[in-house]
């Protein structure tokens, strides 16, 4: 067993370090890894009286009469502010809003590389909730939309509910829905894989955090049948009797309506209990390896689903879960099959949220997204349940499936067809790729310090 | 649930059931105000004392809803006789509970419903309720179904300043 999980290891802590090690020596150099660049002409001076005053005034004027002309007129259309309070960064936990700056413009630039959606990363230092949510609502004018991140849980559930109600514009968490969405694509797949039905399963949820209480709100929507959910915390398996419950109902209602709803088997006790005749496992708990267990595994029914998702270290090696019968097994990991990767999902939402002017985001839009994800994947197999992140057709379809749903439901400014989405997509993504190619042709980018040679 | 939940007295056979819920109501009462910190029952010692309120059916009324063949609700009011105020007799409603699986199904008025049933059988027209001042949730409860401030207890932990 040490031996095998030491090979999957594979030295992954001193890969890891040595991450870290190029994050700090590139970022001192780089100081910082995003920016705001023109993109109108100036041809002279004179050209500032168009784009500033006296000329811009007229834009002003216009927007003040309908000020979702904003949306026309300004950047507005494509900006997003990544906000976060700090208070939950990666495995950090509370580093504060300065510590978080670093990691929001990480994710500002992912937003910009695949779905060319201009990011802003703003920290916020914030008392409490209504004060975070008193800058958000405070913002709004400047943003066609909001990714919500790293915020404690279960403050994110507050936050994102009370934001969406309130605002013109989608609010999206991306640790909450962002991991469902993929969670549920690579799942509608894996079920394709060993010819099982949604409506059939028992899923166990291990681990109730931001990322699993989202998850199951979502498979629910996709089919799931709620009673079939064995949901798992740190007291085990939760059930309507568990003594905690009314802890759960003022400290965290949304966990606590889960529990009402889920585990019509009434299943008690210990984690290991909840994985019994169980077809898919859906782990978002304590890094491995040893907090899956293989006898828990071999309990399950057969053709199990294991999505190991804890990071950098998966509940269960891969290979270990293969071997103790799981037929589809899936991680938060590049260096393994079937990586359940947020990335995949953010850039296309936000671009097709973006372009259709979403006044807001919801379940329907949630699973029109993962199913969009899913079905990207034509030859769906034990090893290709999710597309990777090189597969760049896919943000533009999961972009165009989100504009056209949200402009179905009503909830866009912008209205248009799949394929007119579709081509808005893949034009800006494709033209703001070419943008950021050229610039680091040209060395507008400079070059890594050292040429790079440190990798 | 094939069967409707029945209201009735409680029975002796529901005492393990009972002690179960007030045991959880109170850790309930200590989510909202630490002041009400729970401390393991004596289980032997919360028996007896709820077998003697069986027994003692003039100063004691308790109900339970049952369910899937348990005891799934409580309500325990004890008669308060006033000496100095009219009405002369009181009930004071001292714990009630539902399970959490068995809200949201008005068990808990008709719970309160079929202790003023048993109220008026007995001729008494007053009734309170006693809870922490934070428990929102029993608060809110007891203002919709018509209850008011009547009376206030404060507290503190000497040595507290």
């Amino acid at each position: 067993m040490l031996e095998h999980e030491n090979s999957e290891n594979g030295g992954e802590s001193e890969r890891t370090d040595r991450f870290k090690e190029l994050a700090l020596k590139y970022s001192r150099f780089y100081k910082g890894k995003v920016n705001t660049f023109p993109k109108v002409p100036v041809r002279s001076l004179n050209d500032f009286s168009i784009w500033y005053t006296p000329g811009v005034a007229a834009v002003s004027l216009e927007i003040a009469r309908d000020r979702d002309q904003s949306f026309e007129l300004t950047g507005r259309w494509n900006s997003t502010a990544i906000l976060t309070d700090g208070t939950r960064v990666l495995g950090l936990g509370n580093v504060g809003p300065e510590a978080a700056m670093a990691v929001m413009e990480g994710k500002a630039l992912i937003f910009n590389y695949l779905g060319a959606v201009n990011a802003i990363p703003i920290p916020v230092r914030a008392a409490d909730r209504e004060q975070f949510i008193g800058v958000a609502k405070a913002l709004e004018p400047s943003f066609g939309g909001y990714n919500l991140e790293d915020i404690e849980s279960p403050k994110c559930f507050y936050i994102q509910e009370k934001l969406q109600q309130e605002l013109n514009i989608p609010v999206w968490h991306d640790d909450q829905l962002g991991t469902a969405c993929i969670t549920l694509a690579g799942l509608i797949n894996a079920l394709r894989v060993v010819d099982k039905k949604l409506k059939d399963v028992k899923v166990v949820l291990m681990g109730s955090g931001a990322a699993n209480i989202a998850t199951a709100k979502l498979i629910i929507a996709a089919g799931v049948r709620a009673g079939n959910i064995r949901m798992v915390d740190s007291g085990g398996v939760i059930d309507s009797e568990r003594k905690d419950l009314d802890s759960m109902m003022i400290n965290n209602p949304w966990k606590y309506e889960l529990a009402l709803s889920t585990n019509s088997d009434r299943i008690k006790g210990e984690a290991s209990k909840a994985f019994e005749g169980a077809d898919v496992v859906l782990s978002a708990s304590r890094q491995g390896p040893g907090t899956i267990r293989p006898e828990w595994i071999r309990s399950m029914n057969g053709k199990g689903i294991v999505f190991a998702l804890a990071n950098p270290v998966p509940e269960i090696w891969p290979r270990l879960a293969l071997e103790s019968g799981a037929a589809v097994v899936s991680t938060g990991r590049s260096d393994f099959p079937n990586q359940i990767n947020n990335s995949l999902v953010f850039p296309g939402v936000f671009r097709g949220a973006l372009d259709a002017r979403a006044t807001g985001v919801n379940i329907e839009i949630m699973l029109s997204a993962s199913r969009e994800i899913a079905d990207f994947v034509s030859d769906p197999g034990p090893e290709r349940i999710v597309p990777t992140m090189e597969e760049w057709e896919l943000y533009p379809r999961v972009a165009s499936a989100v504009a056209a749903k949200a402009s179905e439901m009503g909830l866009a400014r912008k209205s248009g067809s799949r394929e007119f989405f579709f081509k808005t997509a893949h034009e800006l993504i494709e033209s703001n790729r070419n943008m950021y190619r050229r610039m680091l042709e040209e060395k507008y980018i400079r070059n890594l310090p050292g040429g790079g040679e440190d990798e | 649930m094939s069967d409707e939940p029945e209201i009735r007295k409680m029975k002796e056979s529901d005492v393990g059931a009972v002690m179960d819920m007030i045991h959880r109501l109170k850790l309930l009462n200590q989510e909202f105000d630490p002041t009400f910190q729970v401390a393991e029952p004596p289980a032997d010692e919360v028996k007896e004392s709820l077998r003697e309120a069986i027994r003692q059916e003039k100063q004691y009324i308790m109900l339970v809803v049952e369910a899937e063949g348990k005891a799934v609700g409580v309500v325990k009011a004890d008669i308060h006789n006033r000496i100095y105020y009219l009405p002369r007799q009181e009930a004071r409603i001292t714990e009630f509970y539902v399970m959490p699986e068995f809200r949201r199904k008005m068990l808990g008025k008709k719970l309160i419903s079929q202790l003023y049933s048993e109220l008026g059988r007995r001729g008494i027209t007053m009734v309170s309720a006693e809870f922490p001042s934070l428990n929102l949730i029993a608060l809110g409860f007891y203002k919709g179904m018509g209850y008011r401030d009547i009376v206030s207890v404060y507290g503190r932990h000497l040595g507290d300043e």
